[in-house]
């Protein structure tokens, strides 16, 4: 496949926008360090995370994209599929950095990071999570690395590049089993392990671009912390309602995580094409269609299975958290699973687009229902005192911001890089 | 060994003054507050904060053996210093810290202000100074350095302090400063198995007097700090939803299972790339990928 980069107009009055956005979100990044979270915030005891966990939350689930693309095209070879490889892992990279971004401004102490590296705690989802989330940045930005080389021809530095990145992602791995487990052997045996596969896989660089080894490492990471990210919230059986709450957490996390990245990629292709005066591709969009028709009814089809299971169905019928619930499972999950269930329906663009929407907003809800709308918070001993969160201006100015960046970004190297294909490769 | 504070509900006074001795030893400020016209009555300040680790909640109940009708029930809160605490298994950085002695600890040098340990909590303890530009976590720390940094004395109003003086000093300087100030004998800090067998003494040796119930001997896996009561603790305004079971349990199981699970999800994933390569091959097609 060829790629080329998008030959158009840098400055556009959308850049500008998108510009004007993100230098007011700087303004709130300086305002949140200068002032202070609790002068900019409108944070609290009762809510210690809001909004930008939120964000954050629904962020990297949608960026699972990359991930999920990336394990299809060069893993599963879905050859049809390979045009999304590209800029699926661009969209990752930006929004994962982004998501660092938020963490910087959410955190408290975030000048005392470090500590991550040398404190062990035992059984912290958040430092799962914030390791393994650091270490897939890596392994992105090395996915995306030749698409760079490609552009200013630096072919010695790709041969380096081809060497020895399968090196660092055999590290990262082994360094990762290690830090989850403080077990040495634990560690040898994911390094012999990961050794060997980069071995057997070795030609994979050389055919496809990406030595595979990266990519194991980028699925693998990715499962890892989108379901660790779910269970954060094990701790929080007496807060959760029990719709959301549920042992299996962690699984529904990182199943959510890929239907919303699949529908994300499909939404991301559509946008290019309408932004940049691309042809849609439909068929192959329609053929995505069917995965995340796959994909969500596993994710629903278990959410379903397991609440019957604790007995909890009865919850989905009463009160504030069961109408959201319904609005989560029937309008992100059953209206896209009918909407999208047959070729003759996914390839009418007029259905397969809400469906993807919908889909996609399913999981958005989900987040938010767990981290806010679904808790009920005792407040701050002797308690009684919670009241309601509201996002402060600072707060969704720096939210809508990074997503305006984001967009800038894209754009950005959608123009500058080799990431789309050559238009005449497009069906 | 394992230490504990018991706190006998029935034997408090409201007086505050374990509330007053935790300020002045932790040298926090005072909070501005208002007297609320809410059933907590007299209770100041609402809630705990970054400024006020320990406070007694007032609550008036109805019982008909009040003269006014009304009765006033105090109980100190602070934090219940689990067995198997929930703040210190969220932490990423380990700045909340169960010690083997029993209080859970907390240091802020350590700390990168995520807040997970307030939303993890299920007592509703950790607060963080959001007035302040570098907003640390705190909570009771059952004053675990406070016979290290307790400066004996040498000499008291111009004499020099007797060894049996110096000795009450030190002796004091052992227990919380809570504990210290208790003027009714409500606070008492030991051993946990000791004060769990003197409650069980206690409710057993005055049927009518106490709830048969000691409140943190099973919650969430038992806590250090153990409460005796004349009501039903949700009267307190204690939870008493929280289960037997201690929260980091829910959240092991998944995390212990991440470095297998790191090579089981490598292994299966190398596994389908081979055998997909190896049946494109067989199949006659272009070597993968070959299309770049």
């Amino acid at each position: 496949m060829h790629y080329e980069a998008v030959k158009t107009d840098f400055f556009t009055r959308k850049a500008a926008v998108l510009m004007a956005l993100m230098a007011a979100g700087g303004f709130a990044f300086l305002a949140r360090f200068g002032l202070g979270l609790g002068e900019t915030t409108n944070l609290s005891n009762n809510y210690p995370w809001g909004l930008w966990i939120v964000f954050d939350l629904v962020w990297i689930a949608l960026a699972g994209g990359a991930f999920v693309t990336a394990g299809i095209v060069y893993i599963f070879m879905g050859e049809d599929f390979h045009r999304l490889a590209r800029p699926a892992v661009w969209m990752g990279f930006l929004s994962y950095s982004f998501v660092v971004v938020t963490l910087l401004a959410d955190l408290g102490l975030p000048w005392h990071f470090w500590q991550l590296g040398i404190q062990r705690p035992e059984h912290s989802a958040m430092y799962e999570v914030s390791w393994c989330v650091s270490l897939y940045v890596t392994i992105l930005g090395l996915e995306f690395a030749p698409t760079v080389f490609e552009r200013f021809g630096w072919d010695k530095l790709k041969d380096l590049w081809r060497a020895w990145s399968p090196v660092y992602t055999v590290i990262a791995l082994a360094l990762f089993t290690y830090l989850m487990s403080h077990k040495i052997w634990m560690a040898a045996l994911s390094l012999v392990l990961f050794a060997i596969i980069t071995f057997l896989t070795r030609d994979s660089g050389k055919h496809s671009g990406v030595p595979v080894i990266l990519i194991i490492a980028a699925v693998t990471f990715s499962t890892m912390h989108q379901s660790s990210l779910g269970s954060l919230f094990l701790l929080m059986p007496d807060k959760l309602s029990h719709l959301w709450w549920s042992p299996l957490m962690s699984l529904l996390f990182f199943l959510s995580a890929v239907a919303s990245g699949i529908a994300l990629v499909m939404l991301m292709d559509m946008l290019v094409s309408y932004f940049f005066d691309r042809p849609f591709n439909w068929a192959m969009l329609g053929k995505m269609g069917k995965i995340l028709w796959a994909a969500l009814a596993i994710y629903y089809g278990i959410k379903i299975v397991d609440l019957g299971a604790r007995g909890e169905l009865g919850l989905a019928l009463v009160g504030s958290n069961g109408v959201l619930f319904l609005i989560e499972v029937i309008g992100g999950g059953l209206i896209p699973l009918i909407l999208l269930s047959t070729q003759k329906l996914r390839s009418n663009k007029n259905l397969l687009v809400p469906g993807t929407v919908l889909a996609l907003l399913g999981v958005i809800f989900n987040r938010l229902n767990t981290v806010l709308l679904g808790m009920t918070l005792p407040g701050t001993q002797p308690g009684g005192l919670v009241g309601t969160y509201h996002p402060s201006m600072v707060e969704w100015t720096l939210a809508i911001s990074l997503i305006s960046a984001a967009f800038f970004f894209f754009a950005l190297g959608v123009k500058f890089l080799p990431i789309l294909p050559k238009v005449e490769e497009t069906n | 060994m394992s230490l504990a504070v018991m706190i006998d509900t029935t034997k408090c006074i409201g007086c505050r003054s374990c509330q007053v001795a935790c300020k002045q030893w932790n040298g926090l400020p005072a909070e501005v507050t208002e007297l609320e016209g809410r059933s907590t009555g007299f209770q100041n300040p609402p809630a705990l904060s970054a400024k006020t680790l320990t406070l007694v909640s007032f609550r008036e109940i109805a019982d008909q053996a009040a003269p006014s009708g009304l009765k006033m029930v105090f109980a100190k809160r602070q934090c219940m210093h689990c067995q198997d605490p929930a703040c210190a298994s969220a932490c990423p950085v380990t700045a909340l810290h169960k010690t083997k002695e029993g209080p859970v600890t907390y240091d802020s040098a350590k700390c990168m202000g995520c807040r997970y340990c307030i939303w993890a909590c299920p007592f509703g303890v950790p607060t963080a100074d959001w007035d302040s530009l570098a907003p640390k976590i705190h909570k009771c720390t059952m004053c675990f350095n406070r016979v290290e940094q307790a400066e004996t004395p040498k000499t008291l109003n111009d004499q020099p302090l007797l060894p049996e003086a110096q000795e009450r000093f030190l002796a004091g300087a052992a227990k919380p400063a809570c504990v210290k100030a208790c003027t009714t004998g409500a606070l008492r800090f030991g051993e946990r198995d000791q004060l769990l067998a003197e409650a069980r003494q206690r409710i057993g040796s005055a049927p009518g007097k106490y709830v048969p119930h000691i409140y943190g001997e099973k919650e969430v896996g038992g806590t250090s700090v153990l409460y005796l009561s004349s009501v039903p603790f949700e009267k307190l305004g204690f939870r008493t939803d929280l289960g037997e079971r201690s929260y980091p349990g829910y959240s092991k199981i998944p995390l212990e299972i991440v470095s297998p699970a790191v090579m089981g999800m490598g292994g299966l994933l190398a596994a389908v790339y081979l055998i997909k390569r190896r049946k494109a091959l067989v199949a006659g097609s272009a070597e993968p990928g070959k299309k770049e």
